[in-house]
């Protein structure tokens, strides 16, 4: 899951990245309104974290704009507003969650998972796929009921393709999914993770689309 | 305690029985005049009456008993100045006169004699002054003691139209003492006497002067809880990090970063207690002479550990020694220390960072920081100075306070804070001081 900070406070921004990076998100940072519009532009993220006091553009104007252009990534607002009227804005402009700093680590990625849950348009906390069963909080994953070790990249990507069955995501998606900026990408990873996972988790589990990407099968 | 009451009631109450008693001087004076001229006229008609009868030496001897006091005294005296007849065996009597009226001094007062000639004899009617006297004092009094009777009428009086009068007053005390300390608005100026209209006016003027003054506190106070928000959050984060940390590596790394955010946080705390001290409703600090050079080389020596670690030419160009500003030496030195910790923190590493004191054209003392660094946006120029403000694209982690402590300092000694950009980049700060800030 690929995550787009927009803090422009130097420490928050590196300590939070960090914290979800342990977390295996893949999370990139702006410091400011205008250079989080450019990396909205590219359409690649799953969650959008956004700090409102920014300089260049404000939090809440790059939110309105991000709706207006019916751009429906999830939004969690950030902010050291504590005023009800700034959570209503923040909410009415169109904010799927708002949390006031200081916050804890812990909470932020609760409030991720519960994002990215509702994104998938699932009520449960644990994603169960037929067999495969993954709780995104303690990173479990059993195939029919049996413990299955997988490594962080791996979890990112299976959890990437669980959130949605039956629909190929490319190769680069997918790399995205799994990488911040920054991180070296080594070619052939994300097949070498596909092999991996189809050994641990079974050859069916994960189809292949020539030519468009990886897929879940709906009924598996 | 001063009662406007009490000391209204004594003057009013003074002034009225010193003319109560002018008046009846005056009545007593003219009242004595009446008299005089009445009796003068009496003692005149009486000898006159006297001399028409035809005495021939044929006085009946003097009356024995007289029971009936009689004031008026006559003298009959012969051409030898013997007396003939007297009225009375008064023990003195006034001697022999001239013709006409005259006023005589015995050992028991002062006589008003009248005497004519008949003949050869002199007629001669007296009459003691002290009657007249008399007479003129009673006139007199009788006219005092209803007036004075009046007096005590007159204090109720005057106390219940002072009291009346005053009203107004304890209306406004009232309205005062029952306000809630945090009723700033302003009393109403309606229905007020054009007497009390000043002191309400400057009571209104104070009230509204304190709610800006609350107001701004409240401002602040908002302001720097929501500013500490973020050292705090960072802090947390941090401290989170600490804990999660699976490796060594990990762990050092996430600890250097909670003690650089701690030391954020203190800064913040710092940098606001500073400015709090500064403000010019609380500061009032005693003024002394301050040399800008010697501030400048301390304060440099201060910072000189911060700008080596960066690798920052830090040094004072130009210095001096005439630059004197009266002002208060902590405040001066808190000015230059965020001058010269801002250019410092701003400046790129191999930078360089000049400070000069000159003294101007006409004599004023100035401060001039010069660095090397990015400069501030002239569209920002004008907000730098607003407390909390940080300009766009800002790293550095810094707490918007510091161009607002300077300004402040600045203010409070009357001169005037310049941006502009130094050559070829960077920024310039310079403070001027006033023509005679040294004297």
């Amino acid at each position: 899951m690929r995550i787009l900070l927009v803090e422009d406070d130097t420490m928050i921004g590196k300590s939070v990245q960090t914290g979800l990076k342990q977390e295996n998100y893949a999370v990139d940072w702006v410091r400011d309104g205008v250079a989080a519009e450019l990396s909205l532009g590219n359409d690649t993220y799953d969650l959008l974290l956004l700090d409102l006091g920014l300089p260049r553009k404000s939090g809440l104007d790059v939110l309105k704009s991000l709706r207006a252009k019916k751009n429906a990534i999830p939004v969690l607002i950030l902010t050291a507003r504590d005023a009800v009227a700034d959570r209503v804005k923040g909410l009415d402009a169109g904010a799927d969650d708002y949390l006031v700093k200081p916050f804890d680590l812990d909470e932020l990625s609760a409030r991720i998972r519960a994002l990215s849950r509702r994104q998938a348009g699932r009520a449960e906390p644990v994603i169960e796929h037929g067999p495969i069963k993954v709780n995104p909080v303690s990173h479990e994953v059993r195939l029919n009921d049996t413990l299955v070790n997988l490594s962080a990249r791996e979890f990112a990507l299976l959890v990437a393709l669980l959130e949605h069955p039956g629909i190929p995501l490319s190769r680069s998606r997918l790399e995205e999914s799994i990488y911040g900026w920054g991180e070296e990408v080594e070619s052939n990873t994300v097949e070498v993770y596909i092999h991996s996972l189809r050994s641990k988790l079974g050859k069916r589990s994960i189809a292949n689309v020539r030519g468009v990407g990886y897929l879940i099968p709906k009924d598996l | 305690m001063k009662s406007i009451r009490r000391q209204l009631l004594a003057a009013l109450l003074g002034t009225i029985f010193l003319a109560l008693l002018a008046s009846a001087y005056a009545t007593y004076r003219s009242t004595l005049a009446e008299v005089d001229e009445l009796f003068d006229y009496q003692l005149r008609q009486l000898a006159l009456s006297l001399r028409d009868q035809a005495f021939h030496n044929t006085f009946a001897p003097p009356t024995e008993n007289v029971e009936e006091e009689l004031d008026f005294v006559i003298q009959v005296w012969s051409p030898e100045g013997v007396r003939v007849y007297y009225s009375q065996p008064h023990k003195t009597l006034p001697g022999l006169v001239q013709i006409g009226y005259n006023t005589i001094t015995t050992p028991e007062g002062n006589w008003r004699v009248f005497a004519t000639q008949l003949n050869s004899l002199v007629i001669q009617v007296a009459q003691p002054l002290a009657v007249r006297n008399a007479m003129a004092l009673k006139a007199a009094t009788h006219l005092m003691i209803p007036l004075c009777a009046l007096l005590p009428v007159l204090s109720v009086l005057i106390w219940i139209v002072v009291s009346r009068g005053l009203a107004p007053l304890d209306r406004l005390a009232k309205a005062v003492a029952s306000r809630s300390p945090k009723a700033l608005e302003p009393l109403p100026e309606q229905k007020v006497p054009s007497e009390v209209l000043p002191v309400v006016r400057s009571l209104n003027d104070l009230l509204g002067r304190l709610a800006e003054a609350l107001a701004a506190q409240k401002a602040f106070i908002a302001d720097a809880a929501h500013e500490l928000r973020t050292p705090i959050a960072a802090m947390q984060l941090q401290a989170q990090l600490v804990e999660r940390a699976q490796t060594e590596a990990e762990a050092q790394a996430a600890i250097a970063d909670l003690k650089a955010g701690i030391q954020r946080a203190g800064h913040a705390v710092r940098q606001l207690l500073t400015l709090a001290r500064q403000d010019p409703d609380i500061a009032a600090k005693p003024r002394v002479s301050v040399a800008l050079a010697e501030l400048a080389r301390s304060v440099i020596g201060d910072q000189i550990a911060l700008a080596a670690a960066k690798d920052i030419d830090l040094g004072l160009a130009s210095a001096d020694d005439r630059a004197l500003v009266l002002g208060d030496t902590e405040g001066l030195r808190i000015l230059l220390a965020n001058l010269v910790e801002n250019a410092v923190r701003y400046t790129p590493g191999g930078g360089r960072v000049d400070v000069h004191i000159r003294c101007e054209e006409n004599g004023s003392p100035s401060i001039t920081v010069d660095d090397t660094g990015p400069g501030i946006p002239s569209k920002d120029q004008a907000r730098v100075f607003d407390r909390f403000f940080r300009g766009e694209g800002t790293t550095e982690p810094g707490t918007g306070l510091g161009l607002a402590i300077v300004k402040t300092v600045a203010d409070r000694h009357g001169a005037a804070v310049e941006l502009s950009n130094a050559e070829p980049h960077g920024l310039r700060v310079k403070v001027i001081f006033s023509e005679f800030a040294g004297v």
